[in-house]
């Protein structure tokens, strides 16, 4: 892998070796993504352009898919989940939740596939790979915060109990975004090798929707049950800090958000050096 | 001088393509056979394609160097591997300065959004910086002329609009290194015209350029050293003109005989162009010419059927779009009709006043009309010129493509 040498090797242009036998550790790949922190802004930018060029609702498309599946969950699900400690009404919880989950959800199918979108700019100019992958999962964090401005908007009439606490959805969103772009590398370098990723995904993600407290909130799962759960499922603890922050006001459960966190954290780790341990093989794979 | 650019023992191998775009199920099945068997899938130890084999070569800050070889001996490798897009297998690459590659320019571009959108956003995929970007808009903007539409989607682009777009943000990056591959002769003969200026002009800028082409007489005119790869291998590394030679001599080999053009080199219309010939003017079969020396071309054309006055037309170019000479039978309003069997027709040209270079022999025939080719115009042969004494007067031309194509008498005085 590419490493800035200290090598003085010009008169005044520092000297770039190229080696191909080495994975570049975390922190230099890190540092290398830094330096084009304007690029993965780009693609941001990019992504949302085009997303919202052609689409006649333009930006009310963010509004219209939470809206949507409220009301679906509100007709069909209220009466059969039992809200025992948040009691609060079904509508608050489970907007609370679908914001936070759609995000996740979006940012990691566009996520996945920016790298095989973009496999026309890998094959013929040089960045870190992860930009496109990054770009998609921050261009879908307009739509999450579209989807909070909503939130915030419809909490009276929804009965959730607005305090204090909703100024937490700021690093939960930073936790859910990190998640959500650690699955994405990861899935995306797989991806690249292995195009079943891409037909695998859809169902996963609805998998994993039915596996998150979404629909049902998380205190309809035995308490013993708990801590496992949101270990193996980091997206658990974090969308039931969100529910209690944001529909409770009440803060959320520190031992629950502490075991999501260290998996989140785990799992963009992993997902990263992965990522960066397929990577040299990308331009000539894709 | 400061070396720009250094391979040191580089190679490049590519997985089998048992490897490429492989299904969780062909791998899930070999791992099965795998531990059933306890022996790879295939049997035997995968084979892997080497594209370059322990490269090492040299560029200097501030040259135009070429690469130049048959398809497939590595050359676009070598360019990808350069410009950080593939990462060598083994060996190291050292780098000074920054890399801009023009390989397939326009690839990012997206067609959904406008002209000004993709400039910038082009600009920075290719690493201009915002600052850089805001700065050289306009020039940008000029140098590919679509002002007039460049708040429309890029889809209601012409191809070619879509090429002067890519290339105009992409050559507009300034690096240090300029890395071209050769797909860059696209496009129409102004636009391709653009690019070599373009190109000059970051030379004289005094950036160092690496240029991969199969237009040996555009290497020649651009370049001042080169390298010619065979096979993933450096065949040959020097003078451009050396490296050139080296490679037509190569080609020469392959083909075996010595009479370079053999069998049919065009057939159309009842006729055939068995045998296309270079010869000095007194007679010597010869394909090296020195500047200003005549040179007679001789064509063997084997008639079906009786041929009522085919129009014929030679031309000689120097790689580039159009003929730097034309002769043709069109101007004269002479032909020749020709009966059915073997016939010799000679073109005789008494100078030649061509710079040192190779240049390629066109021809083409109209039928009676003179409207409608028999035989397309097509490359036929290829000659070249050397000059045994190059110009060497106290300020010699720093660069070969400074000496334009054609050699005229001239003087200098003063009035």
């Amino acid at each position: 892998m590419a490493a800035q040498g200290a090598v003085g090797g010009g008169a005044h242009l520092p000297e770039l070796v190229i080696e191909g036998t080495r994975s570049p550790t975390t922190r230099a790949a890190l540092a290398e993504l830094w330096l084009h922190r304007g690029l993965v802004l780009a693609f941001a930018i990019r992504d949302v352009k085009v997303k919202y060029k052609q689409a006649i609702l333009g930006v009310a498309w963010a509004v219209v898919q939470p809206l949507g599946l409220l009301v679906l969950f509100t007709l069909l699900v209220a009466r059969a989940v039992t809200i025992r400690e948040t009691d609060v009404p079904y509508p608050a919880f489970a907007l609370s939740a679908l914001i936070p989950w759609l995000f996740l959800q979006n940012a990691v199918v566009a996520g996945t596939g920016a790298l095989l979108a973009d496999s026309a700019l890998v094959r013929k100019i040089y960045f870190p790979r992860e930009a496109p992958i990054l770009g998609a999962v921050m261009a879908t964090a307009i739509e999450f915060w579209i989807g909070v401005g909503l939130y915030l908007a419809l909490a009276p009439f929804v009965g959730a109990r607005l305090g204090p606490t909703a100024i937490l959805v700021v690093p939960l969103f930073v936790l859910c975004a990190l998640l959500a772009a650690g699955v994405s590398v990861a899935l995306g370098a797989l991806n690249v090798y292995y195009r079943d990723v891409r037909y695998v995904l859809p169902f996963a993600v609805q998998l994993w929707m039915f596996a998150s407290p979404v629909v049902y909130p998380l205190s309809t799962v035995p308490p013993r049950w708990q801590v496992l759960y949101v270990t193996l499922n980091p997206a658990a603890g974090l969308l039931d800090a969100f529910g209690r922050s944001l529909a409770s006001g009440m803060p959320p459960e520190p031992m629950l958000l502490g075991l999501s966190t260290v998996t989140t954290v785990a799992v963009g780790w992993i997902g990263y050096r992965l990522f960066k341990w397929l990577e040299p093989a990308f331009a000539d794979v894709i | 001088m400061s070396i720009a650019v250094r391979f040191e023992e580089v190679s490049k191998e590519y997985r089998p393509s048992r490897a490429r775009y492989a299904s969780v199920r062909t791998e899930l099945s070999a791992l099965l056979r795998w531990l059933v068997r306890r022996r790879r899938p295939s049997g035997g130890p995968l084979e892997r394609r080497r594209a370059l084999d322990r490269l090492s070569f040299e560029v200097q800050a501030g040259e135009a160097f070429a690469i130049i070889g048959p398809n497939g001996a590595g050359k676009t490798t070598a360019l990808k591997l350069m410009a950080r897009i593939s990462l060598p297998s083994a060996g190291r690459i050292r780098l000074c300065g920054r890399v801009g590659a023009l390989i397939e320019v326009g690839a990012g571009i997206h067609p959904e959004l406008t002209g000004r959108e993709n400039i910038w956003l082009y600009g920075r995929f290719v690493g201009m910086t915002r600052a850089a970007l805001a700065q050289r808009f306009d020039e940008i903007v000029d140098f590919c002329e679509l002002a007039y539409v460049l708040d429309e989607p890029v889809k209601t682009y012409s191809t070619g609009m879509q090429l002067r777009l890519g290339f105009a943000v992409a050559s507009h990056v300034d690096p240090d290194i300029l890395v071209v591959d050769e797909a860059l002769a696209v496009g129409d003969a102004a636009f391709q015209a653009k690019c070599s200026e373009r190109m000059a002009h970051l030379l004289r800028l005094g950036r160092t350029l690496v240029l991969v082409s199969h237009n040996l007489s555009a290497v020649e005119a651009l370049c001042a050293r080169g390298l010619l790869l065979i096979e993933g291998r450096a065949r040959s590394l020097g003078p451009v003109h050396q490296v050139v030679r080296d490679y037509i001599d190569w080609v020469d080999a392959q083909h075996h005989s010595a009479a370079r053009p053999a069998g049919a080199l065009l057939r159309g219309g009842g006729l055939v162009l068995t045998r296309l010939t270079a010869h000095a003017l007194d007679g010597d079969e010869r394909y090296v010419f020195r500047p200003g020396e005549g040179i007679e071309v001789r064509l063997t054309v084997q008639a079906e059927t009786a041929i009522r006055s085919p129009w014929f037309s030679l031309g000689v170019s120097d790689g580039r779009p159009g003929a730097l000479i034309m002769c043709s039978m069109l101007e004269r309003a002479e032909a020749f009709d020709l009966a059915p069997g073997e016939h010799q027709l000679l073109c005789r040209l008494p100078a030649l006043p061509l710079a040192p270079r190779a240049y390629e022999l066109w021809l083409s025939v109209r039928d009676a009309s003179g409207a409608v080719d028999i035989l397309d115009w097509s490359c036929v042969g290829s000659i070249r010129i050397v000059d045994p004494s190059p110009p060497s007067g106290p300020g010699a031309l720093s660069a070969p493509w400074m000496y334009g194509p054609v050699r005229v008498p001239f003087e200098w005085s003063k009035g």
